[in-house]
């Protein structure tokens, strides 16, 4: 239960920050896509079918909360999850080096697909303005990594996030 | 066999199922986008519910953040504030001098009301219409002493009006232009000034007030002006020069300055009386032009 906890606030700060925090550090305009940043790490840490509603709650609750286009993030983070879940059984998680390309790719691969998805809802971007959104935010998730991935990562395995079995608790 | 048969015929269902599932399940969330979409409104009380728990902290770091990025502005746009510092020292240095030159104006408009109330009053120059004017130049050349005015031909000055400031005479107008005007001043050896010295019995003398200002001569301690009368004329040294009116050019009753000293000449039938301006000319900076010519 804590642990669900704890995932909901950090769930509530990835929505709240892009829009106030990192509005001001914003980088040409470009701001990294927090939830999709907490949905790869949770994917890395959790197992498929946890790891899967994470990503599909967290995408709903997203929808919502931005008000518009219910469904879009709905689909790209059950996607991003599915895709983390992929890469992660092949990668090894404890590298440094390939979580932050593991970051970069699922993170294109998303922003790729809400373009897409935007493409559907009859939005009118450009394909120049998608290339420079997609390489934007994944740079700029990636570059995140750098900051939060050693210390979610510790959390995952020894702290507060760490799993607990049914048996262990 | 049946448990191989069940396990394809099961997993081909599954995909299947799966496949389908997908299906319907990206048509759902295309539908749910199109209806969702910008502009459109629908019941989201969960979306409502989140807005509400979350306005509250994001109005408070957006205010720090914004309050910290005031406050280190300097730091990360260098550049730019570097810019910013000399276009600001650029406008406060205009807008220093635009004050400058506003108080001088008013200054000079309180000096003008001052010459209005008149240290002198020639009830002459009350017929005719005066106009203020700054002096923006001077000569630049050591042949003539002369002042050019703001204001010209546009302002209805002409040629020979005279140019008067508080406490006297100063010249008159040789050439205009619609914007500017120049006046030769009477301390020039070019001007000449038909002129009066009443003495203490009132009775006056009449005379020419010449200006001595040549090249080379400026600095001489005879003075800027002379005036030559007969031996028997009673000019005593304090009189008081106006000009007579006679010229043509200047109103009577205008006080050009005052006797400073006077000497025999070395015939013995004249003498010379040096006049001591009443204007100081060297801090001149406003007159008035009295419209004589085509003014009154």
């Amino acid at each position: 239960m804590r642990r669900f906890l704890i995932l909901a606030f950090l769930l509530f700060l990835t929505l709240v920050l892009p829009g106030t925090l990192f509005h001001l550090l914003a980088w040409s305009g470009i701001k990294p896509d927090l939830t999709m940043l907490l949905v790869i790490y949770i994917a890395q840490h959790s197992r498929p079918a946890s790891a899967l509603a994470w990503g599909l709650g967290a995408g709903l609750v997203e929808d919502l909360y931005l008000g518009h286009f219910v469904g879009m993030y709905s689909l790209t983070l059950t996607v991003v999850a599915l895709l983390t879940l992929y890469l992660n059984s092949r990668w090894y998680r404890e590298n440094f080096i390939l979580t932050v390309l593991l970051v970069f790719l699922v993170t294109a691969v998303g922003q790729l697909l809400i373009g897409f998805l935007g493409f559907g809802a009859g939005l009118s971007w450009s394909a120049g303005d998608i290339f420079r959104v997609v390489l934007g935010v994944s740079v700029y998730n990636a570059v995140l990594v750098l900051v939060t991935y050693p210390w979610i990562h510790r959390s995952f395995m020894q702290g507060w996030l760490r799993y607990q079995a049914k048996y262990e608790r | 066999m049946w448990k191989l048969g069940e396990s394809t015929v099961g997993r081909r269902v599954n995909l299947t199922g799966i496949a389908v599932l997908v299906f319907f399940l990206l048509l759902g969330i295309l539908v749910s986008m199109r209806l969702t979409g910008l502009g459109r409104t629908f019941p989201n009380p969960v979306g409502g519910v989140i807005q509400r728990l979350a306005s509250p902290v994001e109005n408070v770091i957006l205010s720090v953040g914004n309050r910290i990025k005031r406050d280190t502005r300097a730091l990360w746009s260098f550049d730019q504030v570097e810019k910013e510092n000399v276009a600001l020292r650029r406008d406060v240095n205009k807008l220093t001098g635009e004050n400058l030159s506003l108080k001088e104006q008013i200054l000079a408009g309180m000096r003008y009301a001052a010459l209005d109330q008149g240290e002198f009053r020639s009830p002459a120059l009350d017929k005719y219409a005066k106009v203020g004017a700054t002096i923006i130049d001077r000569n630049p050349t050591a042949w003539y002493q002369t002042l050019t005015l703001n204001r010209g031909s546009a302002d209805g000055v002409a040629v020979n009006d005279p140019v008067i400031a508080n406490l006297g005479l100063v010249g008159k107008v040789v050439s205009v232009t619609a914007k500017t005007a120049e006046v030769l001043l009477i301390t020039d050896g070019q001007g000449q000034v038909s002129a009066l010295v009443r003495g203490s019995s009132g009775n006056p003398t009449f005379g020419i007030v010449q200006g001595t200002y040549k090249a080379g001569s400026r600095l001489t301690s005879t003075g800027h002006l002379e005036m030559l009368f007969r031996r028997a004329d009673k000019v005593n040294v304090g009189d008081l020069v106006l000009t007579s009116g006679l010229g043509g050019v200047y109103p009577v009753d205008i006080p050009v300055g005052k006797v400073q000293e006077v000497q025999l000449d070395k015939t013995g039938l004249l003498k010379t009386a040096y006049i001591d301006p009443l204007v100081n000319f060297d801090s001149l900076e406003e007159v008035y032009i009295v419209k004589t010519v085509g003014g009154k």
